[in-house]
């Protein structure tokens, strides 16, 4: 037992040293120059094609000021949150990227995460550094509003007592409410609701399944898949048995929906099929096979598709087809206004630091983006209540209407 | 204790460990090391836990990361403020041992008469099955919203967040030491010996007297209390359970990899494979393409020039290079296991 | 529709999947036999001969050809994809695995386990480039389409039961190859000295027998079965992508304990119970708990049968 004692007066000792040291460590402000945008998205795995695109999106806002605000250069660093061995976000990698974002004092604005559950963990850790947080994809409600999620939610998430987070993608409760209230306008009367079990998809389709219940539709089904079978064709015949008038499935490319609409189709089931956001992708039509999405599926999403778009909108697309030499998706709209209300927030801010820029996204207001003219709300979350309804034809999206009016 | 005291590879590797801190006040914030070295504290307990039951008694456990899950799910449950219980850090942790151990009795009860690779599946499935109740049992454990927040330890002063680093390390270093000096005692002990014995031999054991059964079932429930230990610490440091699928079968891989490449059956040697093992993830992976990313290295437009797109690669690179290289691992027992 | 149609669907459905995890269970089971290697990267092996198909598919243009022309396509594929796995797996053994016979049976698993990562990269940067040439806007990491140039359309007309010519090709081709595997293991030379060494790998090679070289055929086999699975799969499920390797590994690892490792009909019989319990399990109980039963009969049937449904109850050897 001799060493152990040994070590634990190591321990003892080297705390006290470096606790002096910690506290002599002042956060200096940024050194004039430099400004960084760190994005902390999962970048290996299978969620890799959605990130490229986000990451597109968040280039080309940067590209677009030409590198700098204000003579402040604008540096980016795309982090990774997942790890090989997990091929899919990883809790201890994204409390190691938001530590490495606080630690860096040229960081001004973190943008991510792309999973709620992550965005739970780094939450939290930039709140106490007062560095803001903009997220282009987590939709789950509980992290901005209260009454959703648990009964300490969002309060947790702001133990400086300060909002550092905010998204400028709707979230759960109202998109799952217009996917229900569009079911019921494609005259859908039984419906069966499908999800993945993930934080996204069960969600939505938890909320899908309240206001279907509400609008009097009949739900006769709601089951949650496991993403990683090889087909649904068993579960394909157990909707097609209950002969209902529309699928919903809550979930995302990443977690099949591809294979579930095949598998639906193949199985023998004809009717309607309606997806959220996370599946407005083209590689959800080249996973599912366009023949079997075609005019029977649905696909809502926040904010107006390419072709919809005006101004701001429309100068996006141009741009980002020159650039990358594709259509521009959800998530690469969803990048880019995040990146870009960082970029403005930049150039309004009063002091060029972690405080400055904060209180100048808090206070984005009327910001004309892709995404519509919008704000942020008093909880971080944007004010634009724009969703629009697409359908699929001929292997492509094509807008149908927009949502809520 | 009247040998004359030689510092052994397990003291050599500690000591340094300790050290890590000092060296990042010197090191520019980039480079730091000590929050990826505090993961790999979490990891080395893990695998030491799955060393008992793999290394030492020899049954093949592909399902360690379940207790993990149990053990992260525990103190969620037991601390959370959404929960009854509400116990603070130390109550906590200390209960993620006896219900870890628990779980472990319920696999192992019924299965440990299986033979080798049987085992191994029934353990397997184990994990499968510990996701999907935490997953589908969303009244309890909240499903995959994960649990949060969740108490740090908290030494008089106010409670520790994720800026106190330091604090953490040397709190998980700390608890590393501990949980080394407890296994090796039992590695010292009749238990321990026994372990051995029936992983050379099972029936030549059987007909020297040892309980077989209760031997392996000692084994199984030490290694589920060790890894459910590291489940409720790693959840305290992210002050979240995370979601069921952060223990998944990938995580029970990769402790059996960090046993095996650092040497079954060996204390210094599971420390060293953690290092190596979660070292290169989190941080020679991370820094590369940080730095390559830095410097302009590599772009989008082609799947090759990622170098995200690489890790795969390396870390299988790495797994194979490493048991071709050294097949009984990086730093093997020194009492030679009999040739089999 | 009437609950006994259901169920005959169910049945179906169970059946074809069954049939496809037993093809890769075979292969599973095969290397088991022979070197008590529980092989990691047999699943990924298994997905980077769907990626293979696909290509061939799409740089031949498959998808234009005529009805006689695609059955000439699917065979072109299953040899091709079923040479390629063969191959890898080959490769595989002779690059990672041979050196480590002498090792203890779980570096060689770790080394099966660094294999199967690297093939998932492979899987992955194959998915990204050389796709671009027949599909555009594919990210690689995306799962893919695999055009269903086996139609998924009702041979029994409108009814509620349905039976597809993807079914039929499920059983059309692993039936023959699992007969054609068990003669070959039973009555020919190779599978004699397969055997052999399976018993003993000492013996066997002081009986004259090439020991490496009879182990590289059981992978070359292995892995061959593989790429047949892989092909029958793709044209069953038509979506591939990188990562599907590891629950094909799962499921086919499961199912080969299940009927009893080692055993080939004990690896068929695992295959169809794993099938049928799924689609029984999502059709009659819940989907979310359908992988906890089959584990939980996992649990009961080795508990009472602890070496499998057909496994040899042999005690380990002292």
């Amino acid at each position: 037992m001799k060493h152990s004692s040994i070590m634990l007066s190591f321990c003892a000792a080297g705390s006290l040293f470096l606790a002096g040291a910690q506290s002599a460590k002042v956060a200096t402000p940024a050194p004039a120059g430099t400004l960084r945008l760190i994005s902390s998205l999962p970048r290996t795995g299978s969620a890799n094609a959605q990130t490229n695109t986000m990451v597109n999106g968040i280039k080309l806002a940067i590209d677009e000021v030409g590198g700098q605000v204000d003579g402040w250069k604008i540096e980016y660093q795309d982090m990774d949150d997942a790890s090989p061995q997990r091929g899919n976000w990883d809790p201890a990698v994204e409390a190691q990227n938001a530590n490495a974002a606080v630690k860096d004092d040229e960081c001004v604005a973190y943008i991510g995460t792309f999973n709620s559950g992550a965005a739970k963990v780094a939450i939290p850790i930039l709140n106490r550094a007062g560095l803001v947080m903009v997220s282009p994809a987590n939709t789950y409600p509980g992290l901005t509003k209260a009454g959703f999620g648990e009964a300490n939610e969002p309060l947790v998430y702001r133990p400086s007592g300060k909002i550092n987070y905010f998204r400028v993608v709707p979230t759960d409760d109202l998109q799952g409410v217009e996917a229900a209230n569009w079911a019921q306008f494609l005259k859908a009367r039984k419906v069966f609701i499908l999800n993945d079990r993930e934080l996204y998809g069960k969600g939505i389709a938890d909320v899908f399944r309240k206001q279907a219940e509400k609008l009097g539709l009949e739900v006769v089904g709601f089951e949650g898949i496991d993403s990683k079978a090889a087909n649904y064709r068993s579960l394909a015949t157990k909707v097609k048995a209950t002969s209902p008038d529309l699928v919903y499935f809550g979930g995302t490319t990443q977690s099949n929906a591809g294979q579930v609409a095949k598998d639906l189709r193949s199985g023998g089931y004809e009717g309607m099929f309606m997806v959220p956001d996370g599946c407005f992708e083209q590689a959800f039509i080249e996973a599912a096979g366009a023949a079997n999405l075609n005019d029977k599926t649905f696909v809502t999403f926040g904010g107006l598709p390419a072709e919809q778009m005006t101004g701001k909108g429309a100068a996006f697309c141009t741009a980002y087809r020159a650039k990358y030499d594709a259509d521009p998706e959800a998530y690469a709209s969803y990048g880019y206004e995040a990146a870009r209300v960082v970029l403005q927030a930049i150039a309004n801010a009063k002091t060029k630091d972690r405080a400055g820029v904060l209180a100048a996204v808090s206070a984005t207001k009327d910001f004309d983006g892709v995404l519509g003219k919008w704000s942020f709300d008093a909880n971080g979350d944007t004010s634009s209540r724009v969703m629009s309804g697409q359908t699929v034809h001929e292997g492509n999206f094509k807008f149908v209407k927009v949502l809520g009016n | 204790m009247t040998m004359r005291w030689r510092p052994g590879p397990i003291f050599i590797i500690l000591a340094i460990a300790a050290f890590i801190p000092l060296l990042d006040q010197v090191l520019p914030a980039k480079m730091q090391l000590s929050e990826a070295i505090r993961g790999v504290f979490l990891y080395a307990i893990l695998a030491l836990g799955l060393n008992v039951v793999t290394g030492y008694a020899g049954l093949l456990n592909l399902g360690i990361a379940a207790f993990m899950a149990i053990g992260a799910y525990t103190f969620g449950i037991l601390t959370c403020e959404i929960y009854p219980f509400q116990l603070g850090f130390w109550p906590a942790i200390a209960l993620t041992i006896p219900i870890g151990a628990l779980a472990g009795f319920i696999l192992g009860a019924p299965t440990l008469g299986l033979r080798g690779d049987y085992l191994a599946i029934v353990t397997l499935g184990f994990g499968e099955i510990v996701q999907d109740v935490l997953k589908n049992l969303d009244v309890v454990t909240k499903g995959t919203q994960g649990i949060n927040p969740l108490p740090a330890p908290n030494f008089g002063g106010g409670e520790w967040t994720a800026e106190d680093e330091y604090k953490w390390y040397y709190l998980f270093f700390v608890l590393l030491v501990l949980t080394v000096l407890a296994i090796r005692n039992l590695e010292r002990s009749r238990l321990g010996r026994a372990w051995f014995s029936i992983r050379e031999d099972e029936i030549a054991s059987r007909s020297m007297g040892i309980r077989v059964e209760r031997i392996k079932m000692i084994a199984f429930a030490t290694a589920a209390a060790i890894a459910a230990f590291a489940g409720g610490l790693s959840a305290s440091v992210l002050s979240s359970t995370g979601e069921p699928s952060n223990y998944d079968f990938q995580i029970s891989i990769l402790a059996l990899c960090i046993v095996i490449v650092g040497g079954i059956g060996s204390i210094a040697g599971v420390l060293v494979g953690a290092l190596v093992m979660v070292g290169l993830n989190s941080i020679v992976l991370v820094k590369a393409t940080a730095w390559m990313a830095a410097h302009g290295i590599g772009g989008q437009g082609n799947v090759l020039l990622s170098p995200n797109n690489w890790k795969y690669l390396i870390f299988g690179l790495a797994l194979i290079l490493a048991v071709r290289l050294k097949p009984n691992g990086l730093l093997p027992p020194r009492i030679e296991r009999a040739h089999k | 529709m009437l609950d006994y149609q259901v169920f005959l669907q169910q049945l179906i459905t169970g059946l074809s999947n069954g049939m496809i995890i037993a093809l890769i269970a075979i292969g599973y089971t095969m290397v088991y036999g022979i070197i008590e290697l529980i092989n990691f990267a047999h699943g990924d092996v298994f997905m980077l001969g769907a990626f293979l198909a696909l290509t061939l598919l799409g740089a031949l243009g498959m998808e234009a050809w005529g009805p006689t022309g695609q059955v000439f396509g699917v065979l072109l594929m299953l040899i091709g994809s079923a040479v390629f796995c063969g191959g890898l797996n080959w490769s595989l053994d002779r690059l990672a695995y041979r050196a480590l016979r002498k090792s203890s049976k779980l570096s060689l698993l770790v080394s099966a386990i660094g294999c199967s990562f690297v093939c998932m990269n492979l899987g992955l940067f194959w998915g990204g480039v050389p796709m671009k040439v027949f599909a555009d806007g594919n990210s690689a990491a995306a799962p893919k389409d695999f055009p269903a140039i086996i139609p998924q359309i009702n041979l029994l007309g409108d009814g509620f039961l349905r039976i597809t010519p993807a079914d039929l090709l499920v059983f059309a081709v692993t039936i023959p190859l699992m007969v054609a595997l068990t003669f070959m293991v039973k009555r020919t030379r190779l599978g004699r000295a397969m055997r052999a060494v399976a018993q003993d790998p000492t013996a066997a090679s002081l009986m004259g027998i090439p020991v490496d070289r009879v182990i590289g055929a059981t992978f070359f086999i292995g892995g061959a079965l593989g790429g047949f699975a892989s092909v029958i799969y793709s044209l069953y499920n038509n979506t591939i992508g990188f990562q599907m390797g590891t629950r094909a590994g799962l499921d086919a690892f499961t199912a080969a304990v299940l009927g009893g490792i080692g055993s080939l009909p004990g690896a068929v019989l695992g295959g169809l119970t794993i099938g049928c319990v799924r689609s029984m399990s999502d059709q009659y109980l819940e989907t979310r708990w359908t992988n906890t039963i089959v584990f939980c009969i996992l649990v009961l049937i080795l508990i009472f049968r602890p070496s499998g449904l057909l496994g040899s109850n042999r005690r380990e050897k002292v």
